[in-house]
């Protein structure tokens, strides 16, 4: 019988064009933009745009959305979103601030309360998704408003000043001491910048190499199916929000670390860049699908543009503009791949 | 008689997959050809290209006589080319009116003629002998049966010469089919063309005129009749001979490993009780919404009890959802493997493996350890392809069955509950299906199968219980069992089919 010759013929065809998977394929490409952007910077403007200042610099901004973006992967593969990241990050800083107070006891004790207090508002979060069954759009959208506001209530809707925090200074902070997250380095590369990549490779192991990991995206990708093959569902979705509220609270510590000051507006539209950069790099928002090396790569392209267009001259409002059609863009690009 | 659809030598080419390499199908006015294959061989190709869905790569569409139109759905449906697809696509919270007319409601300039509407719905209700569905219900109240009703109205309501109806007893219980029946013949009696595809090759004998067999984009005989022999169309299917479609009946042992005492859940389950013992298959027949599903849901934890108690291996089981059931050692293939058991865009490995990442992990998983073990269990079922990397979506459904099936070997559970194991599964897959069933129980497992084939409950099963209105109302042994005797007692005394549940 040649029956299963036949079969197989475009089976292996098949089989082949899978292994490359879809989102590999994303990921490729996500690098060429990268590069290019990288490219067409260094041609439009020669002396500012490829300089080691303006790299660092860069990269410096983009770490403190990039935490945030970690942890928001997290909460779209699961079929969530959290809106609130970025009035977290607010809360977090000023809370950290008044816990410290002016005159600076330690850094420690900032870094530890801003990251507790930010945790605690995304364990706000995962009990109303989770156990409240509310929907995360809701439930993060409430917080996005409870966590702004408290921010602004906590200090009288004044920032805190942060520069007294162990002696150090901008230009040579002690090491370990606050102002270093910001603003130190280490062989000429900023710590801010370690701290992001330490918690994107973390984060890659944790969705990639581990049970955890694989929980959440099984959630993402079938609730029901999920549940009933044993995945603790309620758990999972839970964690995913403490999670991402715990990654705003060292977003926080590197906001502030680097301003030296925590300021109730600051974070403002955060939540935006995170899950724009999730989207670009092509974690489904549907759940089910998530890519960290993506993510990464969707945050340095978001950087990219905007240190581009900064250098152009344009406006933070045509910036802002831009931004929301390039998050527009990258969703309606995942649609035809969500068949159905 | 005159041809309504005429299709010759159709091919589809999708990139890398030839779908469709040369398929030729006439159907005639009043007659109701069946379309057999097994999964993958392209029906589903075959009539999207009738429809309009899917734009053919090459061979001729001709519908009464003239070239149908490539790829314009809007223009089969306007000639009378009707679909009633698998998966219902009616909104539930429309009304059977507002359903039957979505998309060509009677206006009156910019407003709807809701008078009319009812007065034509009912019409054609009444035209299909289901008058009693009222109109004005919302159809996610509707049973699936009185759904599908909605649908061949819907159908109806433009001027249909052919209908295509893809595995539309897929979902009903015997008394449902013989209703669809009914309504089936009197639209051939009006003259409408119908293709019927099913898997289950007794309906061929009761409702088909012709058949026309696929296998593997090709047609491997056309325009057969009816009363061509079982084993014949299977091995027109297969290209080979099936030689036994069920495996002897496992005997039992005495050792009882799940037992369920009064188990209660209103309105689905009215007080249950039944044992499994090792070694033991036992089927749960019954029509659709007897509560054989909502049974297993509480045995496995997915709804809470609200009396009764169930014991595994003589100890009680503490509700406390699906991962108390599967520690104490139960697993479970549910009725929908897509939205209930699978994750679809991940690989066979993943799916496997889910329910036994603990095995794996060491803090990190060992991806290439699951890989391989997935692999092992997969061969075992002789799942095709065997590739662990294989995305499941793309599985023909019996495959994706078999990687349920491998999910529960690989954890080895004690229990097994299997709910609709076979539907949407071809033949000589459902062969190999059964045999699986087999040896798990022969191995000591004790097996408890749901489904509304009653034919394969009297095949396989060591006992039959046979449920209606939420309780057990029979249990035959599987020796004296025949689909016959399964639904005159699932079928109560005077029980014509009722097809509309309680309207609110």
């Amino acid at each position: 019988m040649t029956t299963p010759a036949q079969t197989s013929e475009p089976g292996r065809g098949a089989a082949l064009a899978q292994r490359v998977r879809t989102l590999e394929l994303q990921e490729y490409a996500l690098a060429i933009v990268v590069v290019l952007l990288f490219v067409v910077g260094a041609i439009l403007k020669p002396d500012t745009f490829p300089t080691w200042d303006n790299v660092r610099n860069m990269l410096t901004q983009a770490s403190v959305v990039g935490v945030l973006a970690i942890g928001m992967t997290f909460v779209i593969a699961t079929a969530g979103i959290d809106l609130s990241v970025g009035s977290m990050v607010a809360a977090a800083g000023v809370f950290g601030g008044i816990l410290v107070g002016s005159d600076g006891t330690s850094s420690l004790i900032f870094i530890l309360g801003a990251i507790a207090f930010a945790t605690f508002l995304g364990s706000v979060n995962a009990t109303a998704v989770a156990y409240g069954r509310v929907v995360p759009f809701i439930a993060t959208l409430a917080m996005f408003s409870v966590a702004r506001g408290l921010a602004l209530l906590l200090n009288d809707q004044l920032p805190v000043s942060l520069l007294d925090l162990n002696g150090g200074s901008f230009g040579d902070p002690r090491p370990f001491s606050l102002l270093w997250f910001g603003n130190g380095r280490i062989g000429g590369i900023p710590v801010s910048v370690y701290v992001f990549i330490a918690i994107a490779v973390i984060g890659w192991i944790v969705l990639n190499r581990t049970r955890y990991g694989r929980y959440v995206v099984a959630v993402g990708g079938n609730r029901e199916a999920a549940r009933i093959a044993g995945v603790p569902v309620r758990r999972i979705i839970f964690s995913v929000y403490v999670l991402s509220g715990f990654l705003a609270g060292i977003s926080a510590v590197l906001l502030c670390a680097r301003l030296g000051s925590a300021s109730p507006v600051s974070g403002n539209l955060y939540e935006l860049d995170a899950i724009g950069a999730v989207v670009i790099g092509g974690t489904a928002l549907a759940g089910g699908r998530a890519t960290i090396v993506g993510t990464f790569l969707g945050v340095l392209t978001f950087a990219l543009i905007f240190s581009l267009m900064t250098q152009l001259n344009l406006s933070t409002e045509i910036q802002q503009v831009t931004k929301g059609l390039i998050v527009l863009g990258a969703v309606l690009l995942q649609r035809p791949e969500a068949r159905y | 008689m005159t041809k309504v659809l005429e299709v010759r030598n159709l091919v589809k080419e999708f990139p890398g997959v030839k779908a469709l390499k040369g398929v030729d199908l006439d159907v005639l006015e009043a007659e109701v050809h069946c379309l057999l294959g097994p999964n993958g061989a392209g029906k589903s190709t075959l009539i999207k290209c009738v429809s309009g869905a899917v734009e053919p790569t090459s061979g001729e569409i001709l519908f009464m006589g003239e070239p149908l139109p490539a790829g314009d759905p809007a223009g089969s449906l306007k000639r009378g080319v009707a679909t009633i697809y698998q998966e219902l696509d009616l909104v539930p919270d429309l009304s059977v009116a507002e359903s039957i007319f979505l998309a060509h409601e009677p206006r009156r300039g910019p407003l709807l003629v809701l008078d009319k509407m009812y007065r034509e719905s009912e019409a054609l209700l009444a035209r299909l002998g289901h008058e009693s569905i009222p109109v004005r219900a919302k159809v996610g109240k509707l049973r699936p049966a009185a759904q599908q009703i909605v649908s061949i109205a819907r159908a109806l309501s433009g001027n249909v010469r052919l209908l295509i109806m893809d595995e539309p007893s897929a979902i009903l219980d015997e008394a449902e089919i013989s209703t669809l029946f009914d309504v089936v013949r009197r639209l051939t009696a009006e003259g409408v063309g119908v293709v019927y595809i099913s898997h289950r090759l007794d309906e061929i004998r009761r409702i088909g005129d012709r058949v026309t067999v696929l296998a593997d984009g090709r047609t491997t005989a056309s325009g057969l009749p009816a009363t061509t022999p079982t084993g014949e169309l299977v091995e027109l299917m297969v290209g080979r001979k099936v030689e036994q479609l069920y495996p002897d009946r496992p005997v039992g042992t005495d050792r009882v490993l799940l037992e369920v005492r009064g188990a209660r859940r209103l309105p689905a389950v009215r007080g249950v009780s039944l044992q499994v013992n090792a070694g033991e298959v036992v089927g749960l027949g019954g029509l659709v919404g007897s509560g054989r599903t909502e049974l297993l849901s509480l045995i496995y934890g997915l709804d809470q009890l609200e009396e009764g108690e169930i014991l595994v291996e003589g100890k009680r089981l503490r509700s406390g959802g699906p991962r108390n059931a599967i520690r104490r050692g139960l697993g479970m293939a549910p009725e929908d493997r897509k939205s209930q058991a699978l994750v679809l865009d991940w690989s066979e490995t993943k799916n496997v493996t889910i329910t036994d990442l603990k095995r794996f992990s060491h803090v990190l998983l060992d991806v290439r350890k699951e890989r391989e073990s997935a692999r092992t269990q997969l061969r075992a079922l002789n799942t095709v392809p065997d590739d662990p990397d294989r995305v499941v979506r793309l599985l023909s459904g019996g495959n994706q069955q078999k990687v349920v099936l491998a999910r529960w070997l690989l954890h080895g559970c004690r229990v097994l509950l299997l709910d609709e194991p076979t539907r949407g599964v071809d033949i000589a897959t459902k062969a190999e299906i059964y045999r699986i069933i087999g040896n798990l129980a022969e191995s000591g497992l004790g097996v408890l199968v749901v489904s509304s084939e009653l034919e394969e409950l009297a095949h396989i099963c060591t006992r039959v219980l046979v449920m209606r209105d939420g309780e057990i109302v029979a249990e035959v042994d599987g020796k004296d069992a025949t689909e016959h005797e399964l639904l005159r007692h699932a079928v109560a005394p005077t029980d014509a089919p009722v097809l509309v549940e309680e309207v609110v």
